[in-house]
């Protein structure tokens, strides 16, 4: 057993050595990816494992120390999770066609199905076991030096979870190939790019499910069941509309994406909108990842602005009636803001990894395009409306959710006021989208050459 | 043997051209002129630059060294930009296949260059129906590439090649990935639409009988024109 | 003595009764592109066709024109006709080959062999060209189609043939003047 795991493992290796640049930049992201969720997961599981007040007040204005507030903190991080999800799910694609072909070819050359499944998991598992270490490596130093001595617990949590990244990695590895290994021949002679159906749509959602079963575990478990059920229904709340809003989102990410798709593509007057409203009807489910993680940080991050205007208000009002600091308060406040920043700047990642890796897969498509004198300006603007179209109306349909759970939480505190300025929200998520797609554009003057014609 | 001084007058000529991909050279010096309305294959062996050939008198590639001539217009002093314009509204292409884009119609991938030069949607989608019923596809309007067998897809590919009634079709293998009755429909539709256009073609095809369609041939060999016809 | 000729007008007689000259129409127009029958031959072949029991003078017509024999099929020929329809034709038994043996032949006498398939080349190709100009033009039917693809696979072949020899002559020639 462990001879051929060992074989296995050489032969991967030579695989990922011997394929190309795309190889390593799917292994080198899947790595940030893989850090990512260990590092949040982590920093959650440690305060996770802490139980009642401690007594590092100074670290957060004190925001770790309470119980309740440490709740939050921990929910907080496990939702950062969702969007990294969502960047890894985009970083499983560079080169999946490439990569099942190459695997399909392993297939054909007398491997059996569990040795291809092996050599899957492993790559994406070694790349995951990468991450991981990288960011225990980073992680438990901080922790040592914050905490003198955190408890044994503590540890066996941050054990475990660094264990279970690459794991877990793995596991997704070789599930995403379940039907290479089905059909070997199928997928070697497949001349286009594979279409990816909604299986990734529900491997998603059952993540997505999965981390918040956990952060809704996680959550109650520290603020301490004792005190009654009325301080954990808050969270509860938050967490099912929370959890209702990330399966509504790839849905309507999915749907806008079908139903822009198909409104334009009868009416498109110029070539790029017709171009991008038949990609879109085409394959609406292949930007759901990403564009549900958009809606997600879209609906976090106008409610937030709502929350915080409405917050602060309060407490400028009753600065001399509060028990604590006013920057216990606000500190909580940046924090937030600082983890839907965080959350939003990894989607836009995706989003980014998301475009070039679909202009690669088309290349040589486009270099006939461009041979037959289609302007590259037509190309890039269909590029840039694939993003632009769907993310329209769901961001404003996300935009119209923040502001809902602003508004909810204003007529709760009865302060009446509507935070228009939360609007901006939405308009700038959607100006940052179009960036990141923006930002791999430049790889279509490199990838489009005549070299993509030769036709062997 | 130098032919290179027999090419005054042509549509469209290329002089000694030579052109590297890394240490490789496809061409060396090759010198092949086309005349206005003529069928002109270029055969050869593969690797012999017969497709890096058709790119630099497409303006699909610019050679190292070399010149093309259009029409009195020399295309290495043209931008990219006018390139681009010359290849959609002065030439046509057909490749072996992959010219189509898959997520669109028949008749909108053939409506696509109308549309690019301005026609409305509506009006470049009822002339793509007069080509493509031209091309014996009537009735596989709202068929994608992928629902299309290959010599359909070829056929609204060079629908889509002749549409904008170009001067040149660059025709790159165009039977390549089709059985020999699919080719020959292919080629039949070609042969007789440019004959009535007035379109002159350049076909670059390894196969004997695709080149006999042809109203000339030029052989490459190794980058250059080898010489024709009799022996000493 | 073509091996065939007496079986396609036993063929076309098998149809129903015909006379000569009517036979020699028919098979022209049924065979384009193949050596047109002479009448002469027509009319020895049928000869022998009576002589064998395969075919039989059926009566005369005039027509309002000069006087023809008709003739038709035996049952006799009907049988020989279906036997040889379903007989396997023997592949390539000898291989006599002109452009061969004049690559040879150009070896040994020290000439031009790359030359001359060269030439030969050309020429097939101004043939296939020829070919494919009759069949791709307006009107032409399917059997004018057929018979020229069946020409221009045969001289597609003896291209291709002259492509892989012309690419093996240094080999070819060290062969032959060792011989």
């Amino acid at each position: 057993m462990t001879a051929s795991l060992l074989s296995d493992l050489r032969l991967a290796w030579q695989l990922t050595r011997g394929a190309g640049r795309r190889e390593w930049w799917r292994t080198g992201l899947t790595a940030t990816g893989a850090a990512l969720a260990t590092g949040f997961a982590l920093a959650a599981g440690a305060l996770a494992s802490l139980r009642g007040g401690h007594h590092s007040d100074s670290l957060a204005g004190g925001l770790l120390g309470e119980p309740g507030t440490r709740a939050g903190v921990i929910l907080a991080l496990l939702l950062l999770l969702v969007p990294v999800l969502g960047f890894l799910g985009q970083c499983a694609r560079i080169g999946a066609v490439h990569r099942d072909r190459r695997l399909a070819g392993l297939r054909l050359a007398g491997a059996t199905p569990g040795q291809v499944r092996r050599i899957a998991a492993l790559e994406t598992g070694l790349a995951c076991l990468l991450g991981s270490a990288v960011a225990t490596a980073v992680t438990v130093p901080v922790l040592v030096g914050a905490w003198e001595r955190p408890p044994a617990l503590t540890w066996v949590v941050l054990a475990l979870i660094a264990l279970a990244v690459p794991v877990l990695g793995a596991a997704a590895g070789a599930l995403a190939l379940r039907r290479v290994v089905a059909s070997p021949l199928g997928w070697v002679r497949r001349v286009g790019p594979a279409r990816p159906g909604r299986g990734p749509g529900r491997l998603f959602l059952a993540a997505l499910l999965l981390v918040a079963g956990v952060a809704l575990l996680a959550a109650v478990t520290a603020s301490g069941t004792p005190r009654g059920p009325s301080l954990w229904r808050t969270p509860m709340t938050v967490f099912g509309a929370l959890l209702a809003v990330g399966a509504g989102s790839v849905w309507l990410s999915g749907a806008a994406c079908r139903l822009v798709g198909r409104t334009l593509a009868v009416r498109a007057r110029s070539a790029a909108t017709l171009i991008a409203a038949e990609r879109l009807r085409d394959d609406p489910w292949a930007a759901a990842r990403t564009h549900a993680a958009v809606l997600l940080v879209t609906v976090a991050g106008t409610g937030f602005v709502s929350v915080r205007h409405i917050v602060t208000e309060a407490l400028r009002e009753d600065r001399h009636r509060l028990a604590e600091s006013v920057s216990y308060y606000t500190t909580g406040l940046d924090l937030t803001g600082a983890a839907i920043a965080v959350g939003l700047l990894i989607t836009l990642s995706a989003l980014a990894v998301g475009t070039a890796e679909s202009l690669a897969v088309r290349r040589s498509g486009l270099a006939a395009q461009v041979a037959a004198g289609v302007p590259r300006a037509v190309l890039v603007r269909a590029l840039l409306l694939e993003t632009a179209l769907p993310l329209a109306p769901a961001l404003l349909v996300a935009g119209v959710g923040g502001l809902a759970i602003g508004a909810g939480y204003s007529s709760l505190t009865a302060s009446g006021a509507l935070p228009w300025s939360a609007l901006l929200v939405p308009l700038t998520v959607y100006a940052a989208c179009l960036l990141a797609s923006a930002t791999a554009l430049p790889l279509l003057r490199r990838t489009v050459r005549p070299s993509e014609l030769r036709h062997t | 043997m130098n032919h290179g001084d027999n090419t005054a007058g042509g549509l469209l000529t290329g002089r000694r051209l030579v052109k590297a991909h890394g240490r490789t050279e496809a061409l060396r010096g090759a010198t092949v002129t086309l005349d206005a309305g003529e069928i002109l294959a270029v055969t050869g062996p593969s690797g012999s630059g017969k497709s890096t050939l058709a790119h630099c008198l497409s303006g699909i590639t610019r050679p190292d060294a070399g010149s093309v001539t259009y029409a009195g217009r020399r295309l290495e002093e043209l931008p990219e930009k006018r390139l681009s314009e010359l290849r959609r509204t002065e030439f046509g292409v057909v490749f072996q296949f992959g010219q189509l884009i898959p997520e669109l119609t028949a008749a909108d991938n053939v409506a696509l260059p109308l549309m690019l030069a301005g026609a409305g949607r509506a009006e470049a989608r009822a002339t793509a129906g007069e080509w493509l019923e031209r091309f014996g596809v009537r009735g596989q309007e709202d068929s994608r590439p992928g629902e299309l067998s290959g010599g359909q897809a070829q056929r609204v590919a060079l629908a889509r090649a002749l549409v904008t009634g170009p001067r040149v079709v660059f025709a790159d293998e165009p039977t390549g990935a089709l059985d020999s009755l699919a080719g020959e429909q292919v080629m039949t539709a070609l042969v007789h639409t440019v004959r009535e256009t007035g379109t002159a073609v350049l076909l670059i095809t390894h196969d004997a009988q695709v080149a006999a369609y042809a109203d000339r041939e030029v052989r490459l060999c190794d980058g250059v024109a080898a010489p024709q016809g009799a022996a000493a | 003595m073509s091996m065939s000729t007496r079986h396609i007008l036993l063929g076309l007689l098998a149809s129903g009764p015909s006379h000569g000259y009517d036979l020699k129409r028919r098979h022209d127009a049924r065979f384009p592109q193949a050596r047109p029958l002479a009448y002469g031959q027509v009319y020895t072949t049928l000869q022998r066709l009576v002589r064998d029991g395969l075919a039989e003078v059926e009566g005369t017509d005039s027509d309002g024109g000069p006087e023809r024999t008709v003739y038709r099929a035996t049952d006799e020929g009907v049988r020989e006709l279906s036997r040889w329809a379903g007989e396997i034709a023997p592949p390539a038994p000898f291989v006599t080959n002109e452009i061969f043996a004049k690559v040879v032949v150009s070896i040994l006498s020290d000439g031009d062999p790359a030359g001359y398939l060269r030439a030969q080349r050309a020429a097939h190709m101004d043939r296939m060209r020829e070919l494919t100009a009759v069949k791709t033009a307006g009107g032409a039917d399917l059997a004018t189609v057929l018979s020229a693809d069946f020409a221009l696979n045969h001289l597609d072949a003896d291209l291709r043939w002259m492509t892989t020899t012309a690419a093996r002559l240094t080999t070819l020639t060290a062969e032959v003047d060792t011989a």
